[in-house]
Parts: C-alpha cells; structure tokens; sequence
C-alpha cells in the first residue's frame, strides 16, 4: 500500500514540475558558484606567482654576484631563509601556519644542489628533474608526500652553474579556497534542497486543488448533474478553473432539463399523431364503403402534414438555438409585409369576429431572412387566431425606433397564463386547451434571436396580451443579396 | 412524355413511379446514380426527377455531369435537406426546381408539367378563361358565372384565376398560399379553406353545378 502511495506520488505533475524546476535551479546555481570559486582561486594564484617571479629574480641577482666559492652555498642559504620568511609571516607580524617555500639551484652533476626547505629534498630535486619547467612562469608541481601542489619558478643561471628553482605551497590560501568551496557547496546544498520543497509544497497545494475539482467532476453522473466542484476563497487560476467548471455544469444541466422537456414532448406530439393515421388507415383498411375509407385516408394524410410541420419547425428551432439557422438576408420592408400576411390572415379573424387592425403607415426596411419573417408574421396572427377568443380586438403595429425595428401584437383576450408568461418562448410549452405543439412562438423567439433581434411577452392591464418582437434595422454595411423569387416562394 | 424517376429509396420510388404512370407519364425509374446517367444519356427523356441522396453518387454531380454532356430536359430535384442555401446549389448545378420531402404527388404533378411547359415553348398567353359557365377576362380582371359578374376582391380574383388554370387538377394548401400570395408558410392551418370558402360561397352558391371542391388530405380541385 505505501509503496503504491509513493509511487503514485512520483507520477503527480507536482513533483515532476519541483523536480525539473530544481534541476534546472540546482544546474544555474552551481555553475554560478564554480565561476566564482575559479575567479577567486587565480587571483590567490596570481598573488603567490607575482611574489615568486620578484622573489626568484631577487635571488638569481644574489646567486649571480656572489662567488663560487665556499661561501656561496651559504649566503644563497641565508637569502633563500629571508625570503621563505617573508611568507611565512602576515601583515601583522603573525606566523602563517603551513605556508612552505623550497629553494634549489640544480647546476652541473659534480656539485650537490643548493637546497632550502623541508628535509625531503630528494623528493623535491627529483621531481624537479623530472619536470621540464619553462623559464620565468610559475607553473604548479607535484611532489610526493605533499596533498597540495607548490608553485615553482624556475631561471637559468650562468652556463655551468644550471638552474635555480623558487618554490611555494601558500597553504593559507588553499585552505580559504577549500573553505570557500565547502562553503559554497553546503548552501548551494541547502538552497535547492529548500527551493525544492518549497516548490514542491507550492505545486502540490495547488494541484490538490485540481484534484479536488477532478474528483467533483468523476462523481458527477448524467443523472444527477446537482453536484458542484469547490470553488476556494482565492481568485487565481485554479478558482477560475472551477467556476468555468461550474458554470459549464450550470449550461450543461440546462440543456439536459431542455431536453428532458423536449423528448418527452416529442414523445407525445409525434407519438399521437402517429397513432392516429396508424388507427385511421387500419380502419380504412377494413372498410367496405370507399367514401368512408377515403374519408380516414384523407384524414391521416392531414395528421401526416402536421407531423411534418412539427419536424421541420423542429428542426429550424433546433438549428436556430445552436445559431446554425442560414439567413438569406436581403432588404425587407416590415410593414409591407405585415400588411400582406394580414390580408391572408384577415377572413380567418373576420370569422371568428375578431377585430383585426394593422398600424404600419411608413415603411420600416431590415435586412432580414424574408422566409422567415413571412413564417414569424404568419406565426403571430395564428396565436392571436387561437388563443385571444372570440370579438377580440387584435392590433399589429410595425414601427422603427432608432436602431431597431418593432413589430408589436396586443389584444384584448385573456391574456397569457401567469404561470405559462415567464415561458412562452419555450419550445413545445403552451397552454392547457391549446391544440397547437407549442412550437409558434418559440419559432417567433428563434427567428428575432437568429437576426440579433428578440421577442418579449407580457399581459396588458386590465386584460390582454402584448408581444413585442424587436429586430435591427437594415444597415448600409450589410449586403444585399438578391434571390430569385421562386426560392423564396415555392417549396 | 417520357420521365425518368432516380431515388434510391424503392419505397418511394415505387409509388412515385404509379403516381406518374396513373397521371399519364411514362416513367422510367432507377436507383443507382450510373445507372441513372446511363439511361439519361439516351436522350430519349422529357424531364427528370433527381433524389439528391444516391447510394453511388452525389445528386448533385450527377445532374452536374448530365448537364456538361448536353442533358437539357428539365430536372426536379427531390431532397430531404431543407435548407434556402442547398435549394440555390441545386439550381446553381443545371436543376429546374427543388421540391423537400414530404410532398403531394399532386404538387409534383403540377410542377413536372409547369416545367414541361416551360420546355415546350410556343404557347399564346391566354386573355380568357372559361371552365363550364364561368368566364374570367384576366384583362379587365372581371368573372362570371352564367353571364352573371361575381362581386371578387383580389385575392379572390387572384384565386380563382389560379384555380381555373390548374382546371380539372388538384391543387394543394402549399401551392395556393406559393402562387396567390406569394408565401412559404405552414400549411397546418385552416387558413387557405377560409379563402376557398368565401370564394365557393361566391362563385357556387347560386349555381346547381359546383365548380370548387375539396379534396380532403390533399387540396382543391376546380372543375365542371
């Protein structure tokens, strides 16, 4: 179980990303302290070669003038023991620990080496021998029993008397350097081992906030689309995260009640009329009068019509709310139409005895989809046929106000039910005694809603009902395109 | 008048092919777009009846590829898409007219021979109609019923002009409110009945031989 925690853990986006970030950090950072370290330790090189190139020279000048006689080992003796005493002490006057210089004049195999230094000198006169050292530059040389190299400058005498050899370990320095170099590690240690737990620590609260929303999000089911991921206090990325997911969740579960609704009307208002024309043709079938069996015929056909105009405004509704309703806009002039669709609506209201009136004195021009407003009117004067009764008093009225054009329908009948008032524009809702499918105004709704228009509906005082029905006016900008008229009119 | 019916569906094309056959047309019918071309390439039809949907080929391509090999007789397109846009594109590629489905035989009837017509020029524009004792002077836009002129309103006019036309055929809900008003609206409603109702109460009411009758699930038919 723990190993299965841990290492789940080290597949978590959290300690990839502290861990790469830590690498790349740890990789910066170290190259910066090596940089440094290296500056530091040539300019301590740079101090010690300049003392030992000035020092050897010194000492060159004294071997050079003094006699080779008995006294000559001494003297150079004495000189080499002042200089090695130079560095040997600080500033202060106080004695370096470990600081150690060597002197050798290596010349013709018959003498033996001058020598000042430590007592090993065979060690170092071998090592000298087997090194060839250039003349004047300080290079660094090895010698065995000693951990750290010593500096060595080496001049050539008069022919005869070889070479003379300045050495220096400025075990001062070396220990700064190698104390700096601790130093420098134990931080560079400490600085990405606490960046990287504080990163980790960062990346992990925030990512468990993710978690949280994932774990919201695979425990919400189809069926039951009421849960919400947390949201948190803060206003950062993650909590825009959960309100977008959350309002996602708010769409989502709407359009599922929508189609709850949707299905469950189509059920009934495809589902009946199929019934129907199945019950008329099947006692068709049977019958033995022809006239009553085309009686049922005719009548299934008509059930049949009806089927096929719930469909395909079915269909329009649907690819008007998914904003994929094709306008073939052109230039229409409203108030034309509204007189024309009233002159085809006029005998209907005439034998119902309703009043209609139709107020449209000036053209009002928009650029629209002609069908469909010809299908919005038509829609309209059917509502006010069925629903506003018998001697109602229905007036359209088409007038432009500033950047939209309004088509308003009132009458003086009952009114829309309260309940039914905040839906009417709603597919497949309508009223209790209605025959219709519910489709007319929410078709009013969706053509306004495809043109960058609306449609409102409201009850009138004392009695009746108001739709407005707002749709923008034609601007310039927009292009007309000309259609023949037989697509327009024909089906 | 020879037709050649392509729909791949056999339902439909089995009753498209009675529907024709009874109403006087001989009807070739197939389902397959090269089949189709094949047939058409004969020359020997006089309009075509295109389902846009075929198993092989486009619809579309096919009139396309009939009209770039010197197909010219007519082409009624028959399509379950409904949208303004496919409707131009049918007519754009070499088609006459576009009909969705569902539609009334009758309506097709009609358009077939409207199209036919229209391939067959030569015909003088009439001035008068006459159909039993009914006269119509579409010049003076007057009408009477045994020398008796009938009190019309333009829309009646219009209507009965329209009727008188289409004498002796029916004419659906859908082509009335498409030729008198000029409309593509639902057709569900009562609507055109009102305007037949007035008209018939008009034109037949003091006559013993109605002229307007209803044909019940399909539309209206005038004649003596």
């Amino acid at each position: 179980m723990l190993s299965r925690v841990g290492s789940s853990f080290y597949r978590t986006a959290a300690w990839r990303l502290a861990l790469r970030s830590t690498l790349v950090f740890a990789a910066g950072s170290a190259a910066v302290f090596l940089a440094m370290y290296f500056i530091v330790a040539r300019t301590v090189r740079e101090r010690s070669d300049s003392w030992l190139t000035g020092e050897s020279e010194t000492l060159r000048q004294v071997a050079l003038n003094t006699p080779r006689d008995a006294l000559y080992d001494r003297i150079v003796e004495e000189v080499a023991e002042l200089a090695s005493q130079e560095v040997s002490w600080d500033g202060g006057g106080r004695h370096v620990e470990g600081n150690t210089v060597f002197f050798a004049q290596i010349g013709d195999p018959s003498r033996p080496p001058v020598w000042v230094g430590p007592h090993d000198s065979a060690k170092f006169l071998d090592a000298l021998r087997a090194m060839n050292i250039p003349q004047g530059a300080p290079v660094s040389l090895r010698v065995s029993g000693w951990r750290e190299p010593f500096r060595v400058v080496a001049l050539d005498m008069r022919p005869g008397d070889g070479r003379l050899y300045l050495g220096l370990l400025d075990s001062g320095a070396v220990h700064l350097l190698r104390q700096l170099l601790l130093r420098f590690f134990l931080g560079w240690v400490f600085m990405v081992a606490f960046g990287f737990l504080l990163t980790l620590l960062g990346l992990r609260r925030m990512l468990q906030r993710v978690d949280a929303i994932t774990g919201a999000a695979s425990s919400i089911r189809s069926d039951d689309l009421s849960s919400r991921v947390p949201v948190g206090s803060q206003h950062d990325e993650v909590a825009r995260l959960a309100r977008t997911f959350n309002n996602m969740l708010d769409r989502i579960s709407s359009s599922v009640n929508q189609l709850r609704t949707l299905t469950d009307a189509v059920a009934h208002d495809l589902k009946s009329p199929i019934t129907s024309v199945r019950g008329s043709l099947e006692v068709a079938l049977s019958l033995e009068d022809r006239e009553q069996s085309s009686e049922l015929v005719a009548s299934a056909i008509e059930h049949l019509d009806r089927l096929s105009d719930v469909i395909t405004t079915s269909l329009d509704l649907a690819e008007a709310d998914g904003g994929a309703l094709r306008l073939r806009r052109e230039t229409v002039d409203l108030s034309d139409l509204v007189h024309r669709v009233a002159e085809l609506y006029a005998p209907a209201f005439a034998d119902r005895s309703q009043q209609l009136t139709v107020t449209a004195p000036a053209p009002v021009l928009v650029t629209a989809d002609v069908s469909l407003c010809t299908r919005l009117l038509s829609n309209l004067m059917e509502n006010e046929l069925r629903y506003a009764g018998a001697h109602a008093h229905i007036s359209f009225a088409v007038f432009a106000t500033g950047s939209s054009a309004c088509i308003t329908v009132e009458d003086d009948g009952s009114g829309f039910a309260p309940d039914l008032l905040p839906r009417v524009f709603q597919r497949f809702v309508k009223g209790r005694e209605s025959e219709g499918h519910g489709l007319g105004l929410a078709f009013v709704s969706a053509v306004a809603g495809a043109h960058g228009g609306r449609a409102v509906a409201r009850n009138r005082l004392p009695r009746g009902a108001q739709i407005v029905v707002e749709l923008p006016v034609a601007s310039a900008d927009q292009e007309d395109r000309q259609i023949p008229d037989n697509l327009l009119t024909s089906h | 008048m020879r037709l050649l019916v392509v729909e791949d569906d056999t339902t439909i094309r089995e009753f498209l092919t009675r529907a024709l056959t009874e109403s006087g047309f001989r009807v070739d019918a197939c389902g397959q777009g090269a089949e189709a071309e094949r047939l058409a390439l004969e020359g020997i039809h006089d309009a075509l009846v295109v389902d846009l949907t075929l198993p092989d080929i486009d619809g579309l391509e096919l009139i396309q590829r009939l009209r770039s090999q010197g197909v010219s007789s007519p082409v009624l397109i028959l399509s379950a898409r409904r949208s303004v846009d496919e409707r131009v594109l049918g007519l754009e590629r070499g088609g006459d007219d576009y009909m969705t489905k569902p539609f009334a035989v009758a309506e097709l009837q009609a358009r077939l021979r409207a199209l036919l017509r229209r391939s067959t020029p030569g015909q003088a524009e009439t001035t008068r109609l006459r159909v039993a004792d009914l006269e119509i002077d579409l010049i003076r836009r007057e009408a009477r019923r045994a020398g008796v002129e009938l009190q019309l309103t333009q829309q009646e006019f219009a209507l009965l002009e329209y009727l008188c036309r289409n004498v002796g055929r029916v004419v659906t809900r859908a082509m009335v409110l498409d030729h008198v008003w000029k409309m593509r609206i639902d057709t569900s409603t009562n609507i055109v009945d009102v305007h037949i109702h007035r008209l018939r109460n008009k034109v037949d009411r003091e006559s013993q031989h109605p002229l307007i009758r209803t044909i019940r699930g399909v539309g209206y038919l005038l004649r003596d």
